[in-house]
């Protein structure tokens, strides 16, 4: 689990999980596509002439060393962040150079789902309030359908037993797990992961590992940003690789094993 | 009346029984002493208004009134110099053997300033006089035997003056007798409408009357009595001393031309001083009866501090809480506004933002009932201090709470309502708790408004019974009784909060 990328190559040999991604509605239509996009902080081109396309039910992992652009490319994908030329189109929504309309914004997230590396739980909410506030505030499910929601996922990432604890007693391998849970809440259509395993002890990340390779399996289209070898190599069907902003290298793991 | 406002002061219980301990603790200078000083120290209020003590109209930096030249005529006599001391109207007599050997200030002679104070033979008759707007619904006492139309019928009194006790014992009457600080103030008021009728001496209303165009007299003085120059009671040869001489100033005729001088009716007034018949002086009630006299308006007073308090701090802290998100997340005009909002709270005094909201609105067409005024006062301007707090609060809060709020798709309002207000929330419970204790203390100064609450009520009762260290005593602890259980409560409210929100606040557990 020490594999951070350091040297920006990934050996192919490291793809072994030889699953073909479960074709999920609109089987092999294009869930994410990113077209020429840039965008620069002062003088620094954090990302330069990036384009890159997924499949629905695929799992693109984002590769490269820290500072090559890969989480800021992350966070333009569901408009955390912004960016100055190109464009993205991600579940069926679009986003352009700039700043996006805040509806807009807010539809595309209800569509694309995002898990932190340093978590980001609501503190002060239970396990299973955190699961269940989106649902409720943004999809109008009322408080029983998303508390029931909400304790069907705990028990899908093996939380079942803490649903009434608070964030601060979990281990962060237990925290990041509620974390996805609560970003599946939302029934994304997209789920992305900012490094989820890099705060975590090995132990901890393989939990989590497990959880993401597991949602792989069901046919979750997802983008992760890893550092992580074992977890792009159980999880993803492409690797991306950043250095410098630019893509320096694409490997379509895992197509046709 | 804004004038007033510098002169008025914060009425601590602390500051009172202090002022007790240290007047009952040092000696009052007596005759030898301030002839020996070469100084005769007079007290009065000189924003209590004219005819007696106020500012020259001509150069406001130079007192004036008849109590002025009275009081320039007793030292001359007693072979010194006059020296003014500012102090408020009905705790002047606190200061005697402090920081004045004298007050000179309208002090009506009664049984009870006899039971606690020196007071000199009578220097001027004064009537008590019922004043009403010219077309007001208020001709005379008759018409107030019965509630008007809008209920009792309110009128306006100097605290602690003889009205205030003539209209106290007037069980006859309909009336909500409301005391100021000032009788200009009940002028003011009853011209804005807030009063049906104010009553006071006929000689401030025959002084004002031009000012007060829109008001009239109701009828002749219907009671009436003298004013008498107080000192401290253990100076018995300086109060015969300022004696003698107020009879040299009467026999001599000095007193008559002091009084034509001042259109008061010089002849008339020399008249009624010389044949002023003796006053007894109230006797001292035992501890039981003071107690059962006393406790039950004090427990009322309390009750009104718990009423402004629990009304008030609520009503700060929403519209603080409003206040720093529209700081934190409106737009940039929003933003200047309420910070504007905030440091005109901040950079006033409560007291003057009180002031405005009582005497200033009604002048404007906006009378608030003094206790809806007094709330209002106290909200806003801890409203200000709470907006800070939660500011920092909402500051505290890690920015990636804002960002998985917003990743999950909820609107920036939705974040800051169910994310990051409920964090501040937490995090600044320490800090708001003791506003709220602060609070409840500040309560006291809504006395200047006509709010009867504890320490007002505490500082009327001290002042006519003569039990000031007593009644001191018993305040301070029902203060303690009170702001005790609200630190626990808060406590508590605290502790409940480092629970998990659940149920209720969102809606997803049992």
């Amino acid at each position: 689990m020490s594999g951070s990328v350091t040297g920006g190559s990934v050996t192919g040999g490291t793809f072994t999980d030889g699953r073909p991604p479960r074709e999920a509605s609109g089987a092999g239509a294009v869930a994410i596509s990113v077209a020429a996009v840039s965008k620069s902080r002062g003088a620094v081109r954090v990302l330069d002439d990036v384009s890159l396309a997924a499949a629905e039910g695929t799992v693109t992992a984002i590769v490269g060393a820290s500072g090559s652009g890969k989480s800021t490319l992350l966070r333009c994908l569901n408009g955390l962040e912004t960016f100055e030329a190109g464009g993205i189109a991600i579940a069926g929504h679009r986003l352009g150079p700039g700043p996006q309309p805040p509806q807009a914004l807010e539809r595309l997230r209800r569509d694309v789902g995002m898990v932190f590396q340093q978590f980001n739980l609501f503190p002060q909410l239970s396990t299973v309030d955190n699961v269940a506030l989106a649902p409720r505030l943004v999809l109008g499910l009322s408080a029983a359908e998303a508390r029931a929601r909400g304790l069907e996922l705990l028990e899908r990432v093996g939380l079942g037993a803490h649903v009434r604890a608070l964030p601060a007693t979990l281990s962060g391998g237990q925290q990041q797990r509620v974390a996805i849970a609560r970003a599946l809440a939302m029934r994304p259509r997209v789920l992305l992961f900012d490094e989820p395993t890099s705060a975590l002890d090995p132990a901890m990340a393989a939990e989590v590992t497990e959880v993401i390779v597991e949602l792989a399996r069901a046919g979750q289209t997802m983008v992760v940003v890893t550092h992580d070898h074992a977890l792009a190599g159980r999880a993803a069907s492409q690797v991306v690789e950043l250095t410098a902003g630019r893509v320096a290298g694409r490997m379509p793991a895992a197509a046709g094993a | 009346m804004i004038a007033q406002v510098g002169g008025m002061r914060r009425r601590a219980v602390g500051a009172i029984i202090l002022a007790a301990v240290v007047a009952a603790a040092a000696p009052a200078a007596e005759l030898d002493t301030v002839v020996a000083r070469g100084e005769l120290v007079w007290a009065a209020d000189q924003e209590g208004g004219g005819p007696h003590v106020f500012p020259d109209p001509e150069s406001p930096d130079r007192l004036t009134g008849f109590e002025v030249e009275l009081a320039d005529l007793l030292a001359t006599e007693l072979g010194v110099k006059p020296r003014f001391q500012q102090g408020q109207w009905d705790r002047l007599p606190l200061l005697l053997g402090r920081s004045a050997d004298c007050v000179i200030n309208g002090f009506e002679l009664t049984p009870q300033r006899r039971r606690d104070y020196r007071c000199s033979r009578p220097y001027f008759a004064y009537g008590l006089q019922l004043v009403a707007r010219r077309d007001g619904p208020v001709d005379g006492f008759e018409r107030m035997a019965s509630a008007g139309a809008r209920g009792a019928w309110r009128v306006g009194v100097l605290t602690g003056s003889a009205a205030e006790i003539a209209m106290r014992e007037r069980t006859d009457l309909e009336v909500e007798v409301i005391g100021y600080d000032g009788t200009i103030d009940s002028l003011e008021q009853l011209r804005g409408g807030v009063l049906d009728a104010a009553v006071m001496d006929d000689c401030i209303f025959t002084f004002y009357a031009d000012r007060f165009a829109t008001l009239r007299a109701v009828g002749r003085p219907f009671a009436g009595g003298y004013y008498t120059v107080l000192t401290a009671p253990d100076t018995p040869r300086l109060a015969a001393a300022i004696d003698a001489a107020i009879g040299r100033l009467v026999a001599d005729g000095r007193l008559k031309a002091l009084f034509d001088r001042w259109d008061l009716a010089g002849r008339q007034q020399v008249l009624m001083l010389r044949d002023a018949a003796e006053i007894p002086a109230a006797s001292r009630r035992g501890l039981a009866d003071l107690a059962r006299e006393t406790l039950p308006l004090l427990l009322t007073a309390a009750g009104m501090t718990v009423l402004l308090s629990c009304l008030a701090f609520p009503l700060a802290v929403a519209v603080g809480l409003a206040v720093a998100v529209g700081r934190m997340y409106g737009p940039p005009a929003i933003r200047g506004l309420l910070t504007g909002y905030v440091e005109v709270l901040r950079g006033t005094p409560l007291l003057l933002q009180l002031y405005a909201i009582f005497f200033l609105l009604p002048k404007v067409g906006l009378a608030l009932p003094a206790v809806v005024a007094a709330i209002l006062g106290l909200a806003l301007n801890y409203s200000a201090y709470e907006s800070e707090i939660y500011r920092a609060g909402l500051r505290a809060v890690p920015p990636g709470q804002l960002e998985a709020g917003l990743a999950l798709g909820l609107s920036k309002w939705q974040v800051v309502r169910h994310v990051l207000v409920p964090q501040a929330v937490r995090i600044v419970m320490p800090p708001v708790t003791s506003d709220f204790i602060a609070l409840f203390k500040d309560t006291s100064v809504c006395s200047a408004i006509t709010v009867v609450e504890l320490t007002k009520r505490y500082s009327v009762l001290a002042l006519s019974t003569g039990r000031i260290v007593e009644l001191a005593v018993v305040t301070a602890l029902l203060y303690l009784c009170m702001s005790w259980p609200l630190s626990l409560l808060s406590r508590w409210f605290e502790r409940r909060l480092e629970q998990p929100a659940d149920g209720a606040a969102e809606g997803g557990s049992q």
